[in-house]
């Protein structure tokens, strides 16, 4: 320890560390010999100045800090598009040293959290900026994103609505209709169609004039299984353009489910004509034609042309309930009370008065072998799986049918 | 302080004989005649404790991007440089700090919270303008090379330092001198942490050491006028994002009286292995100072190149266990090797501050605690953010031992008053741990190995007030009248056993007389008089139970004792007390 040192001039105590008095030895230039005021207005100049110098220098740093930050977010943005989740991580935090509030970087990292697996600490980092600011639509957008990853339906759902209305940069509609249509196929994922079709009405009741969107909207509510809303859709997006492939298959498959074969086909083959190659619409065209080919209900056909499309139904729903029993290990002709044997046996009843005559006599007698191929294809189809062809339109009538009875 | 030369020395030149014309004709012109306007001490007092908050303000502004400036220089923009940076910008950094240190500012080494105190204590509020300018440019590149430091309490001292240049210069006081001090360093302080409460208890709670009124206004002036500076040019961020907190479960706050156990340990450990090898590294031959902190540097560049998030002051990591970024064992290894590279940091003589590092090992190690407890039960506690942020405070509260400014710490940072039980909580247990076992706090040890005797608020609380009960006796005498006669008088105070006799004729109007006085009275005098006659007009001074007894010693003056009365009625007589009885009161505590 230094011993305690006094100034022999003025008897002052010589802090530790100096080699003399501090009081004495202090060098007293021009300012020592202003008055009072003045030397207070000399600090005031000072101090504007040394506002000047700060104010220049942190906006310089300021300028270097953003500049890092931009640095490190455009290299984040490259990993991360390149598949380097891991690199992308560390530009990202790095990015945010320099600019700590930055959302969107903030978002970045998160999500650069969730590709590198660390899902928790990607939720934990999202839910504390959702702390922060509760209107984040992007953040409650990936939080949602990870809730529906986890099937934790109803904090996705709580999210996915959050985001709906909260703030969003740049065109909030735009950003929220995609957030909604998002929403709209988790929840057909989750098999919530109902939820599913009320979004999607919203969405419809709000759309601009864009044949695109109109078909995408429509697509999506056909899967939620609103076939009505999705055909004004279609409609109002072939209105706007008229050789939408993908607008005609959609009115077409409208109508096909609501069972309007005629005017599926128009559509259909509309669609087919402008683009061959749409995949779901060519196997739908050709059952509308099977079902138009085979549906003896038709109003216009003659008794004539009714018979023979009974007799033709009855021989199909004959080979399909061979095939299946085939496929089973069934012995038709037997009789050890299996469905598919009982149906034979009504058959091969049927099968003598099979004669076209009679059925063009007799117009119930075409309902009830219309109602045992009917029953065929059904027990068909629980046995040995969904039909194809003909025996689909055979089972469509079927169903068109039984929701025309009372 | 000496005075100034009686004429100013004339500047050469005609320019500036022109400019003093200019500026007399001005002053002439706004009627602005200073010798009859001149502010009074106390104005000037007030004024300047804004000036002083504005200087601060930008001091530290420019501080704070020096170190961010240095940083980036040295190590590049990456939280994680390259190995080879890592290694070898500490020990650079270590060198060059250690030959500025000795050859240009030697009174920067070490906390600049005793240098601040000794100054106002020891050289009279004398803090060299030169060691501002050695904290900015040392610690800058201390802090910015990797040492494990911080730069609030060299802001402290800059603070102080400027504080200390303008109250000389501008000729106050000694008295005032001595107060300026504290001032600068509470604006110093409070622009470092954006948090002006806390810089203003912690100057009150370790810098003055008791609560002053005379320069408590002043302190808050500078505070908050430097935090206006800093969130002007910085912005209005705060230190670190504080998540919001919620109690989950009353059963919780178990999980922070864990914490306090672990931080008062950890504290503990800290306090001790500084106070442990300081002094061995300080008793080193001089030319070893040279290599001190490159020796230092060089294992802190070790530790960094596996946990580089212990080098520097920390904010960003801080920062990032409030918000739940690293794994428990993780938080649990930052706090342990902290603890060791800012020790290495501190013991090594290389300036700067140790308010982040202990921020950064209370976050750790709350963030360890809190993480603990989530995992095991999820269902009671709340986010790992808040048991981070209560222990930043617990450790401030064992290590610094400053409780008062820990808890209000915390409050001011979160912004978040719920939080304020958890922090009590585990706060006191941190506190009474260390206290119970390092019976010097921190700041009374370094300035012990310094060979100095620095007063706190600490060492205030561990003393023993005596009051005026604890020397009071009864009184064994008679309470004469004033119209009492002389005879009557007498015979009376004849029969009791005091020297000294009260009269007493209204509540508030206590007088005394000696027996001998009373004896040669009745000598010379009518025996029939009342003593009223011959009474001196001056009442005795009144004394309560409940007084510090320095304030009976006080009052006590020439009388042989003074009534002791109750507050509820001075007219009752509770006890007396005369200079014996205090001095046996004194000798009894010890």
């Amino acid at each position: 320890m230094e011993p305690e040192r006094r100034c022999p001039r003025c008897g002052q105590i010589i802090p530790w560390g100096s080699e003399e008095c501090p009081f004495c030895s202090e060098r007293r230039g021009y300012f020592w010999s202003l008055r009072r005021d003045t030397f207070l207005v000399v600090v005031f100049v000072f101090l504007i100045l040394l506002i000047v110098i700060t104010g220049f220098t942190v906006r310089r740093y300021q300028a270097m800090e953003r500049s890092l930050a931009q640095n490190w977010y455009s290299q984040g943005e490259q990993d991360l598009k390149a598949g380097h989740a891991g690199a992308a991580l560390a530009d990202f935090r790095n990015a945010l040293t320099y600019s700590r509030d930055n959302s969107l970087y903030q978002l970045r990292l998160a999500q650069a959290l969730v590709a590198t697996g660390r899902v928790p600490e990607a939720r934990t980092y999202l839910l504390s900026l959702r702390e922060r600011e509760p209107g984040n639509g992007p953040v409650n957008l990936e939080l949602a994103r990870l809730a529906a990853r986890a099937h934790v339906i109803p904090e996705a759902l709580r999210y996915f609505h959050d985001a709906v209305y909260c703030e969003w940069d740049g065109d909030p509609v735009v950003q929220r209709r995609a957030v909604r249509l998002e929403l709209v196929k988790f929840l057909l994922d989750s098999d919530q169609k109902a939820a599913a079709r009320a979004e999607l009405i919203g969405v419809a009741g709000n759309l601009p004039p864009d044949a695109e969107l109109h078909t995408q909207v429509g697509a999506l509510l056909m899967k939620a299984g609103g076939y009505d809303d999705a055909l004004q859709l279609f409609r109002q997006a072939l209105a706007a353009e008229p050789r939408s492939a993908l607008a005609l298959a959609g009115a077409g498959e409208c109508y096909f489910q609501t069972g309007q074969y005629a005017q599926a086909q128009r559509y259909l083959d509309q669609a087919m004509q402008e683009d061959p190659h749409l995949t779901r619409t060519a196997p739908m065209l050709e059952t509308t034609r099977a079902v138009l080919d085979l549906d003896p209900f038709i109003r216009w056909l003659g008794e004539q042309e009714r018979a023979q499309r009974a007799r033709k139904a009855f021989d199909q729903a004959m080979t399909r309930l061979e095939a299946c029993a085939a496929q089973r290990g069934i012995d038709l002709p037997a009789a050890s009370g299996d469905p598919l044997q009982t149906l034979y046996a009504q058959a091969t009843t049927f099968q003598p008065r099979m004669r076209q005559r009679t059925l063009s006599r007799d117009s119930e007698w075409v309902s009830n072998t219309m109602d045992l191929v009917f029953e065929i294809e059904k027990a068909a189809s629980q046995g040995c799986g969904e039909p194809q062809g003909l025996d689909l339109a055979l089972l469509l009538i079927a169903r068109e049918q039984e929701g025309a009875r009372p | 302080m000496s005075g100034a030369p009686a004429t100013p020395p004339r500047l050469p030149g005609a320019a500036f004989s022109a400019a003093r014309a200019a500026w007399n004709k001005l002053r002439q012109r706004l009627g602005w005649e200073p010798e009859r306007q001149a502010l009074g001490e106390t104005q000037l007092f007030l004024l300047l404790a804004v000036i002083i908050g504005l200087f601060s303000g930008l001091a530290v502004v420019l501080f704070r991007v020096a170190i961010d400036w240095t940083r980036v220089r040295v190590f590049g923009s990456s939280l994680t440089p390259p190995p080879i940076r890592i290694l070898l910008v500490p020990i650079i950094g270590g060198l060059v700090v250690a030959f500025l240190v000795i050859k240009f500012f030697p009174r920067v080494r070490g906390s600049g919270v005793n240098q601040t105190k000794a100054a106002v204590y020891i050289y009279n509020g004398f803090i060299p303008f030169n060691t501002v300018i050695g904290k900015f440019v040392c610690c800058a590149l201390a802090i910015g090379t990797g040492q494990s430091l911080g730069p609030e309490d060299p802001s402290l001292q800059m603070g102080a330092g400027i504080a200390s240049a303008l109250g000389r210069r501008l000729r106050l006081s000694r008295e005032k001198v001595r107060l300026i001090a504290p001032v600068g360093a509470a604006a110093g302080l409070a622009a470092a942490f954006n948090a002006p409460i806390s810089a203003v208890l912690f100057v009150i709670e370790e810098v003055i050491g008791k609560w002053t009124a005379g320069v408590l206004g002043a302190i808050v002036l500078a505070a908050v006028s430097s935090v206006v500076v800093v969130r002007w040019f910085l912005g209005e961020q705060p230190l670190f994002r504080i998540p919001e907190y919620h109690l989950v479960h009353p059963a919780e706050l178990l999980a922070y009286a864990a914490l306090g156990v672990i931080g008062g340990i950890s504290s503990l450990v800290m306090v001790k292995l500084i106070g442990y090898a300081r002094p061995r590294l300080k008793a080193l031959p001089r030319w070893s100072q040279y290599f001190q902190p490159a020796a230092a540097g060089l294992l802190i560049g070790v530790i960094g190149l596996w946990l580089p998030q212990v080098m520097g002051a920390g904010y960003d990591f801080m920062d990032q266990a409030m918000h739940d970024q690293f794994t428990w064992r993780m938080l649990a290894l930052l706090a342990a090797f902290k603890i060791l590279a800012t020790s290495l940091s501190f013991t090594s003589g290389t300036p700067g501050g140790m308010f982040a590092p202990t921020l950064f090992i209370g976050a750790m190690i709350g963030g360890a605690v809190g993480s603990i407890e989530h995992h095991f039960f999820p269902w009671l506690t709340g986010g790992v953010g808040a048991y981070a942020l209560v222990g930043m405070g617990t450790l401030f509260a064992g290590f610094l031992r400053v409780p008062l400014t820990s808890v209000f710490m915390v409050l001011e940072v979160s912004g978040n008053y719920s939080i304020i039980l958890p922090v009590m909580i585990s706060n006191t247990i941190a506190y009474l741990i260390s206290r119970q076992y390092q019976h010097t706090s921190l700041f009374d040890l370094l300035s012990r190995q310094d060979g100095m005797g620095l007063p706190s608020m600490e060492e205030g609380r561990e003393e023993v007030t005596l009051h005026v009960e604890d020397a009071m006796r009864a009184y064994q005498g008679v309470v004469l009248k004033l119209e009492d006669p002389i005879q009557v008088a007498l015979t009376q105070a004849e029969a009791s056993a005091e020297v000294f006799v009260l009269v007493n004729d209204a509540p508030e109007s206590w007088r005394g007389i000696k027996k001998d006085e009373l004896r040669h009275w009745a000598a010379h005098m009518r025996q029939e008089d009342p003593i009223a006659d011959l009474l001196p007009e001056t009442n005795l001074p009144l004394l309560h139970p409940d007084q510090a007894l320095y304030e009976a010693l006080r009052r006590l003056g020439e009388w042989p004792l003074l009534p002791v009365v109750s507050r509820a009625d001075l007219g009752k007589l509770e006890g007396v007390v005369g200079l014996p009885d205090i001095l046996a009161a004194y000798r009894a505590a010890g």
